[in-house]
């Protein structure tokens, strides 16, 4: 039993991790209408970052602020770069997920050419902080959570509360509309990508100190679970996602225990599958994965 | 020669061969079909696995672990491959095809990809996990020496016939009738349904042929190299294929051959010569970031690739053939249309909810035979939404729908254009990378090239019928005088040819039932008339007709009886003589 309970305090830590992650690639595809593929890739990316200056003798809690400017930075940029021109050209849905692939592949080997293939892990205390029997956090695992929680207040507080909350939903909800009611929708989008590119760079952090050793190999793997998330609470549905993130984290831990860790991922690709079997909207959305989308 | 050269040539020719076959059968299904299957490696994987193992001695217990090792004879492996990559296709495609939006169908087989290799590479008693599959015997070794050079010119020779016949087969299914309906079906699902084509049967079927393609090229591959490991099919691979076809020509059967020998041959054979500069690995991460800068410079500056997809032009009227009569089929005799038989299209209460939102509430109409029954009433009445679920692209919340007496409230759209309801829709449909030419013919119910096994036995068993389907749509054409856009892509026309266009493909499902919305929107008036006066040789001709129309004049000539509705329900009907004369309609619609 006790094995269990350790992969609940496990389950935490990996709800939280993927929360942010993927509330952050939902709110990209609802407001933007991108599938962003490379999501994965611009996370590791921060990792890395913070890597080198965790490397370098930084806290790697300044690591993280650092890791979260440079994918909001990465994010904008490639979206005006790559993916704002095709979209003004009405490239179809699918031809955007075909570019974005292209994105990640470019991304993770130009990263691969600079730090290499090998597996590095960040320096941070492992001190536990909070235990009952075999649940225990290390302090760095409390830390993430109250991150992950303050990440999820803040954006829901930004879509309920805030003007500029407002023009987001509303500039998800018709582009073309909320242009029309003076809602400067090329800015919004700017911010989208950047407030989604920070919490993805914030995610590729937590979830390195949470993995304990990564590599640049881990992008992939890390898409996988955060579609499996987003996918399960409905595309597009940041509070969806937040439940998906929830089921996913706690699933995925539970069976590791009771299974090979190994399998993690593929329990997650099992979940995605009957998903889209038994519920392809999603539980929290009326279309998400459902109807013709060119 | 010497040896080492033969050797290097021959290498070079199979893995040109196999990846060739591969992007062929991608071809078909992204190029053609417009599916994107971002889990193909996984079944070239599978073909190569399957052929390994069916040639393979059993394993005893030395360094590898793996399933079967039945030492089957040459070709039994080959075909065994090509079978599994095909039978795989069918549980995958169920889930993935069914239902799913595209974009979420290519996701969904990019994470298959993923997690495929992550099981096979963790489950080592399998196929020997991570390690992978060696000592692969060649194909036909114990029956010739397998190491000669002969015999590499043998497996170049295999190799090139393998790909001859899928080059053959894959040819023969674009330019079919069949390759025609898969084009529509990329164009425009919704109205490639209208036109009844089931879009499920004809995604596994390429699904399927896709499959068995990349199965034998997996097991031509296997036999050769001998080797077979989880790294050799990670799922960039298959982004390498799709980078040739983006290259190549996507839609072009050739393209998809120059594309193989561009990118994935000529391009890793270009880097060999590259010197080995900076840390191992980073020749081939900058490789793989050519690759995906190759994908997005092709799509923004040539996105139909080196070479395009073919226009098809259609031939000059060859001997005249014998006179025809445009048949609808079946078509009701004038007489039997004067007797007002049961009505063709009914509906019983019908209802649609959208989130307490009753678009539509409770209505009942009936269409008859010899009549064009006309649809008006504000905007949001709620009579595109009615049309929709008459023509079944839109379920109905509640109520039944009666075509020809037979309840097909449960029937998709496909079911009930293939039992002779056609339709347009108020935006425009056509299916812009086919020309008007194609748009009609694609139409056509029943062509003996439409299907898969009709389309390989080659235009001798389809052309006869084809020229006389050419001479009707001409005869369309010259009616709507539109003979002159015959060869011009639909989505180079004007919004009201378009229109035209979606007219013409409707009659040439020769319906029994024809519902229109809107079909003079947009039209330029000397059109408006070559519209109504076709229209009423159609209703002479016993034609059932359904027509939503802004433009009261039009309603007035053509239509009777008229049914107005509002706020989802009908608010009146009779003729428009009558209905002007009431006050409330008057009220509702025909003033305001």
């Amino acid at each position: 039993m006790s094995i269990y309970l350790a992969a609940l305090g496990f389950g935490l830590v990996s709800t939280a991790v993927i929360a942010i992650a993927a509330v952050g690639f939902t709110m990209q595809f609802g407001i933007t209408n991108m599938i962003n593929l490379a999501y994965g890739e611009v996370m590791i990316a921060a990792a890395f970052l913070a890597y080198g200056l965790n490397h370098a003798g930084l806290s790697i809690w300044i690591g993280l602020v650092f890791a979260a400017l440079f994918g909001a930075a990465v994010s904008v940029v490639v979206n005006r770069a790559l993916y704002a021109p095709f979209q003004r050209r009405g490239a179809s849905p699918i031809g955007m997920v075909i570019i974005s692939l292209a994105a990640a592949l470019i991304l993770a080997n130009v990263l691969l050419a600079v730090v290499g293939p090998d597996n590095v892990s960040y320096t941070v205390s492992d001190a536990a902080a909070v235990s009952a029997g075999s649940f225990i956090l290390t302090s760095v695992q409390v830390v993430i959570i109250v991150v992950a929680v303050a990440a999820m207040v803040a954006i829901h507080a930004l879509l309920t509360f805030t003007r500029l909350g407002k023009a987001m939903r509303a500039t998800a909800a018709n582009a073309a509309l909320a242009r029309n009611c003076g809602i400067p929708t090329g800015r919004i989008m700017d911010i989208v990508w950047m407030i989604t590119g920070g919490l993805c760079g914030v995610a590729g952090t937590v979830a390195a100190i949470d993995s304990g050793s990564f590599a640049v190999g881990n992008g992939a793997s890390y898409l996988i679970v955060i579609l499996a998330a987003a996918v399960l609470g409905g595309a597009g549905q940041p509070y969806g996602a937040m439940v998906g993130a929830a089921l996913i984290g706690e699933i995925t831990e539970l069976s590791a225990a009771a299974l090979s860790p190994e399998y993690k991922a593929v329990i997650a690709f099992g979940i995605l599958v009957l998903v889209m079997i038994v519920r392809p909207q999603g539980l929290f959305s009326k279309t998400g994965a459902l109807g013709a989308a060119g | 020669m010497s040896s080492g050269q033969v050797y290097y040539l021959t290498t070079l020719l199979v893995y040109a061969g196999v990846d060739a076959m591969a992007c062929i059968a991608l071809n078909l299904q992204f190029g053609i079909s417009g599916l994107v299957n971002f889990g193909f490696i996984v079944f070239q994987a599978a073909g190569a696995y399957t052929a390994a193992v069916l040639s393979m001695p059993p394993a005893n217990g030395g360094f590898q672990q793996y399933i079967l090792g039945l030492r089957l004879p040459f070709p039994l492996p080959w075909l065994g491959g090509a079978a599994v990559g095909g039978l795989l296709a069918v549980p995958v495609g169920l889930v993935v095809l069914r239902r799913l939006r595209s974009d979420y169908q290519a996701i969904a087989l990019l994470v298959l990809s993923v997690i495929a290799n992550t099981v096979i590479t963790n489950a080592r008693g399998f196929l020997n996990g991570a390690a992978g599959l060696s000592l692969v015997p060649p194909p036909l070794s114990g029956v010739v020496n397998t190491e000669t050079v002969w015999y590499q010119w043998l497996y170049a020779g295999l190799t090139a016939l393998g790909c001859a016949i899928v080059y053959v087969a894959a040819g023969r299914i674009i330019n079919s009738p069949y390759g025609r309906t898969l084009r529509a079906m990329r164009e425009r699902e919704l109205a490639a349904a209208a036109l009844g084509k089931n879009l499920v049967t004809l995604k596994m079927t390429m699904f399927v042929v896709g499959g068995v393609i990349a199965g034998l090229s997996g097991a031509i591959l296997v036999g050769f190299i001998g080797v077979w490991a989880p790294a050799t099919w990670l799922y960039p691979e298959t982004i390498v294929l799709f980078a040739a076809l983006i290259v190549g020509g996507r839609g072009n059967n050739l393209g998809a051959v120059l594309g193989a020998l561009l990118v994935p041959v000529g391009f890793e054979e270009a880097t060999r010569f590259i010197p080995a500069v900076g840390p191992p690995g980073l020749i081939p991460a900058l490789q793989w970031v050519a690759i995906g800068l190759l994908i997005i410079a092709f799509l923004w500056y040539r996105p139909q690739g080196t070479m395009a997809e073919p226009r098809r032009v259609f031939g000059g009227p060859g001997p005249a053939p014998p006179a025809r009569p445009r048949q609808h089929h079946e078509a009701v005799a004038p007489a039997a249309a004067a007797d007002r038989g049961p009505p063709l299209l009914r509906t019983e209460e019908v209802e649609r909810w959208f989130e307490g939102l009753r678009a539509v509430d409770g209505v009942s109409i009936a269409v008859e035979a010899g009549r064009i029954t006309g649809l008006i009433g504000p905007n949001g009445a709620g009579k595109s939404t009615l049309l929709a679920m008459l023509a079944g692209t839109l379920q109905p919340s509640a109520g039944r729908i009666f075509l020809d007496g037979r309840d097909v409230t449960r029937l998709p759209a496909y079911q009930r254009a293939q039992r002779g309801l056609a339709r347009t829709f108020q935006l425009s449909s056509e299916f812009a990378h086919l020309t008007v030419m194609e748009n009609l013919l694609v139409a056509v119910p029943r062509q003996p090239g439409d299907s898969l096994f009709g389309a390989l036995r080659g235009k001798s068993f389809w052309g006869e019928d084809e020229r006389v389907l050419v001479e009707d749509a001409r005869e369309l054409l010259a009616r709507f005088r539109m003979s002159a856009a015959e060869s011009a892509y639909a989505g180079d026309l004007s919004g009201g040819q378009k229109r035209l266009v979606e007219i013409m493909r409707a009659l040439m499902l020769r319906p029994r039932v024809l519902l229109l919305d809107e079909p003079m929107a947009g039209v330029h008036s000397s059109v408006v008339e070559e519209i109504a006066s076709s229209l009423e040789t159609l209703r002479r001709e016993g034609l059932a007709i359904l027509m939503v129309e802004h433009e009261l004049s039009m309603v007035d000539r053509l239509c009777d009886p008229v049914i107005v509705m509002a706020q989802g329900k009908i608010i009146g009907r009779g003729s428009m003589s009558s209905l002007r004369r009431q006050r409330e309609i008057v009220d509702a619609y025909l003033v305001g």
